[in-house]
């Protein structure tokens, strides 16, 4: 599977395999305290939050498309 | 405005469809969802883990929908919180788009629980509430839309099992309840006497429209 930044297709599956094993053999056993991929996740994170900024995709709101293109409002 | 929503059994143990659901990308029977990526994940204070992670699909929309709500861009995104409780077995999770989003809201629900009757089987409650904004054709679309997620819901659960168990399966024993209708008409009774199935249209559409209208909020949260 891929990212939504090219660039971090690979940061991303090191992190869900990580992710994906700690969460088979520790979380749903009962053992949630811990968390051996907050590296992988930050360096996958700076990644994908460039991404987003870059490909311009409203996460902190809404994106209207078609019959003349208006901007969303602005709250921050 | 369209509503679906749908129960279904697995015959597996919560576990291991949890293990699944979490892995449901790629998904070779569901090619429309192309990206997928995690923006958050927590474990808060009751040991329930959050994630909000941000999908990229292209919808497959017929092109007749496509010409009428007058885009070629079919790269649509999706924000989706999910909420997985290992002591109380459940496994709750929202979605909603966030493109298109003048035209179409498409908000979904899933919930996976134990089979109230067998541990050794798994209950998913799935809703999701479709508007198409100001088109005389709306109703219309809505059908198609829903049609495609029905669709879509089946070709998923399929598939994970596969992946899962590490072994060639019929996908389609897996997404057909076969001998468990029955087993999905007691459920959906027992889900309504213990009134987690919402009693009216207009509940599942405050259900499933909360859920994903509270996204909005948290994804503005998350980035500021």
């Amino acid at each position: 599977m891929n990212s939504v930044g090219e660039a971090c297709t690979d940061m991303k599956r090191e992190y869900d395999q990580c992710f994906n094993r700690w969460f088979a053999e520790k979380f749903l056993k009962g053992d949630g305290s811990g968390d051996p991929c907050t590296d992988l996740f930050k360096r996958y994170q700076q990644c994908v939050q460039k991404a987003i900024k870059e490909k311009e995709i409203p996460i902190e709101g809404l994106e209207f498309m078609g019959r003349g293109k208006e901007k969303p409002e602005s709250s921050s | 405005m369209k509503i679906w929503s749908s129960e279904h059994v697995f015959g597996h143990p919560w576990d291991t469809v949890i293990k699944a659901a979490m892995r449901k990308y790629p998904n070779p029977m569901n090619p429309g969802v192309v990206g997928v990526d995690v923006l958050e994940r927590s474990v808060d204070g009751r040991g329930r883990l959050h994630s909000h992670r941000l999908l990229s699909t292209e919808w497959g929309l017929p092109s007749l929908v496509k010409a009428i709500l007058g885009t070629s861009r079919t790269l649509t995104y999706i924000k989706e919180h999910s909420v997985v409780d290992p002591v109380e077995k459940k496994m709750e999770l929202c979605s909603t788009n966030i493109t298109l989003t003048n035209l179409v809201s498409v908000n979904e629900r899933l919930v996976y629980t134990p089979h109230p009757e067998n541990p050794e089987m798994t209950v998913l409650q799935q809703e999701a509430v479709i508007t198409v904004k100001g088109l005389s054709l709306g109703s219309y679309l809505e059908s198609l839309m829903a049609n495609t997620i029905s669709s879509n819901a089946k070709k998923d659960l399929g598939v994970s099992f596969v992946e899962v168990r590490g072994k060639r399966m019929d996908p389609r024993r897996l997404s057909s309840p076969g001998s468990w209708v029955e087993g999905s008409a007691l459920v959906r009774q027992r889900l309504l006497m213990e009134s987690r199935l919402p009693s009216s249209p207009a509940e599942l559409m405050e259900r499933a429209w909360m859920c994903g209208r509270k996204l909005l909020y948290k994804f503005k949260e998350l980035l500021s």
